[in-house]
C-alpha cells in the first residue's frame, strides 16, 4: 500500500513536471479512444437496427389480379408445407390499399384518384427465425413460389438485409484497424512521454539504484505515470464520447428513430464503458512498462 | 571485508584502468585511496558499488565475489553500503529531509521510523535546522552534509566516498572528514578516494596510491 502511494505520488508529481507532454499523450489516448467509442457507438444502434428489420423481414407471395380461390389454396399449401414460415398472413386488395392509405395519409387522395386498386392481394409470410440464415432453403422456396400459378411475383427483405449486414461488418473492420493504428500511437505517445520523465529522473533513478532499491520501486512510478495518463485519456474520450453522443440524440434522436423505425438511440453499456476506460489504463500502463523495463 | 584479488578493469582498445591489482581492507578500517586524475581510484570505487564487474580477477566484499551476485543479490548488497560523490548527487526538487528520506522510504521502512531515522541523521550532521531548504539554498559544505546524512541513514557496514572534498575548502573538507572518522569510529568501514594529500595527511590515515590502475605504495 505504502509502495502504490509511492508510484502516484511520483507519478503525479512527474506528470504535473512535464504537464504539456502529459497532456499531449492524454489527448493522444483520448482521440483514440474517442474513436474507439464512436464505432462502438455506432455498431452498437446500427446492430440494434439491423437487428430488430431483421425480426419484421418478410417474404411477400405478390398474387395475380385474377388468381382464382383453387390457386390461393394451393399457394397457401404451399407456403403451409414448406415449414419455413413461422407466420403467414393473406392481404387482400382492399386491405393492402387501406395499408397504404393509413401508412401514408398524404398520398392517400392520390390512390383514391386512380381508376382502380393499383393494390395486389399477397401472402405475407414470417420466416422462421432459425431459417432465416439458411439462404439456400429460403432462395429454394423464392424460386418454387415464383413459378406457381396465380403469384405475379415474390419478394423477399433479406437481400438487402444481407447487403446491410455486409456493410455493417465492413464498417466494424475499417473501424478496427483504424482503433488498432490509434491505440499504437497512443501507446508510443504514453511511452515517449514517460521516456521524456525517465530522463528528467535520472539522477533520482541512480540513486534509487545505488541504494539498494529494489526493481518495483524503481520501474513503479513509471508504470503508475502510464496508467494515470491511459486514464485520463480514456475518461476525457468517454466525456467527449457522451456529450457528443446526448447533444446529438437530442437535436437528431426523434428523427433517426422515424426513419429506422427502431427504438430510441442507445448510449454503450456499462460494461463497455468500463472496458474503454480499463483499456485506456491498459494502454498507458504498456507504454509506462515499455520504458520502465529498460531501467536496471 | 574487501577482497581485490589480481583485479584487472580494461575498457576499448585494450585500455587499462586497473591492472592485476590487490588488496585487503578489513571490517572497521579507514582507507583513502589516492593518486593521479585517471589512476584508477574512481574505477576501484564503481567495482566496489557494483556498478561494473572486473575484467579479470575477483573482487570478494563479505566473502561474496561481486561479479557472481544476481540484480537481486546486488540489490541487497547495495543496501549495505552508503556512498558520498563530489559533486553530492542531491535531488533539486527534493528538501534536505525528502533526500535523506528517500532512502528509507524506497527500502519499505515505515513512515515512522523513517522520519524518526531521517531527523536522527540530519541532527548528527548539524543540519536539522535546514529540514525543509532545498539543496541550492545550501552551501557546498552543507550540501555535502545532507549527502553524508543520505548515506548512513541506512546504516551502512561500508561507506564509500569519491572525492567528498574535491568542491570544498580546506576547512570545509576537515570537517567532512571529521564526520567520516566519527562514522568509522563507530565500526563502519570507510573508503575515500582522493587526490588530496595534505587532507590525508591531516586525517592521518592508511592510504593506498594508485598509478596506472596499478598500487605505487601502501602507507
Amino acid at each position: 500500500m505504502r509502495a502504490l502511494q509511492y508510484f502516484f505520488s511520483e507519478a503525479v508529481a512527474s506528470l504535473w513536471r512535464a504537464r504539456s507532454a502529459a497532456v499531449l499523450a492524454i489527448v493522444t489516448i483520448a482521440v483514440g479512444l474517442f474513436v474507439l467509442g464512436f464505432f462502438l457507438v455506432l455498431n452498437t444502434n446500427l446492430q440494434r437496427v439491423v437487428s430488430q428489420w431483421s425480426e419484421s423481414a418478410e417474404l411477400s407471395v405478390y398474387l395475380n389480379d385474377d388468381a382464382t380461390a383453387e390457386q390461393l389454396k394451393s399457394v397457401d399449401e404451399m407456403v403451409a408445407g414448406s415449414g419455413l414460415s413461422s407466420r403467414r398472413h393473406y392481404l387482400s386488395k382492399a386491405a393492402a390499399l387501406a395499408r397504404f392509405k393509413g401508412d401514408f395519409p398524404d398520398l392517400a387522395s392520390t390512390a383514391g384518384a386512380l381508376s382502380g386498386n393499383p393494390f395486389p392481394a399477397s401472402f405475407e409470410v414470417q420466416l422462421r427465425t432459425d431459417v432465416r440464415g439458411a439462404t439456400g432453403a429460403v432462395d429454394g422456396f423464392v424460386t418454387a413460389m415464383s413459378g406457381m400459378p396465380g403469384v405475379a411475383d415474390v419478394h423477399y427483405d433479406r437481400e438487402w438485409l444481407t447487403r446491410l449486414n455486409a456493410v455493417v461488418r465492413g464498417m466494424r473492420i475499417a473501424g478496427g484497424v483504424i482503433v488498432v493504428m490509434l491505440a499504437l500511437a497512443a501507446a508510443m505517445t504514453v511511452a515517449n512521454v514517460v521516456r521524456l520523465a525517465a530522463a528528467s529522473r535520472r539522477d533520482e533513478i541512480e540513486i534509487m539504484q545505488l541504494v539498494g532499491a529494489p526493481f518495483a520501486y524503481v520501474r513503479g512510478p513509471f508504470v503508475a505515470e502510464g496508467i494515470l495518463q491511459g486514464g485520463a485519456g480514456a475518461l476525457l474520450a468517454l466525456l467527449a464520447l457522451a456529450a457528443g453522443f446526448y447533444a446529438l440524440r437530442l437535436r437528431f434522436g426523434a428523427a433517426a428513430v422515424q426513419a429506422t423505425g427502431g427504438d430510441s438511440l442507445t448510449f454503450l453499456p456499462v460494461p463497455v464503458v468500463a472496458i474503454l476506460l480499463l483499456g485506456g489504463m491498459t494502454l498507458g500502463c504498456i507504454g509506462g512498462y515499455v520504458v520502465a523495463r529498460r531501467v536496471r | 571485508m574487501i577482497e581485490a584479488d589480481r583485479i584487472s578493469k580494461t575498457y576499448a582498445r585494450g585500455v587499462y584502468a586497473l591492472r592485476d591489482l590487490s588488496l585487503r581492507i578489513d571490517k572497521g578500517d579507514f582507507v583513502f585511496l589516492t593518486g593521479p586524475s585517471g589512476a584508477g581510484k574512481s574505477t576501484l570505487l564503481r567495482l566496489l558499488l557494483r556498478r561494473d564487474v572486473p575484467s579479470e580477477g575477483q573482487l570478494i566484499v563479505g566473502g561474496r565475489n561481486l561479479a557472481e551476485l544476481t540484480p537481486r543479490q546486488v540489490q541487497a548488497y547495495r543496501r549495505s553500503l552508503g556512498f558520498v560523490f563530489q559533486d553530492f548527487k542531491l535531488l533539486q526538487n527534493k528538501t534536505v529531509l525528502q533526500n535523506v528520506a528517500l532512502v528509507p522510504r524506497v527500502l519499505g521502512m515505515p513512515p515512522s521510523q523513517q522520519q524518526r531515522r531521517t531527523f536522527q541523521v540530519l541532527k548528527w550532521v548539524g543540519l536539522q535546522h535546514r529540514m525543509s531548504a532545498y539543496p541550492l539554498e545550501l552551501s557546498g559544505g552543507e550540501q555535502q552534509r545532507v549527502a553524508i546524512a543520505r548515506a548512513i541513514v541506512n546504516d551502512p557496514v561500508i561507506i564509500l566516498a569519491d572525492e567528498p572534498t574535491g568542491n570544498l575548502d580546506p576547512d570545509l573538507s576537515l570537517e567532512i572528514m571529521n564526520l567520516f572518522r566519527e562514522i568509522n569510529a563507530r565500526g563502519t568501514t570507510v573508503v575515500v578516494a582522493t587526490h588530496d594529500r595534505e587532507l590525508i595527511r591531516r586525517v592521518g590515515r592508511r592510504s593506498v596510491t594508485l598509478n596506472h590502475g596499478q598500487i605505487a605504495e601502501l602507507a
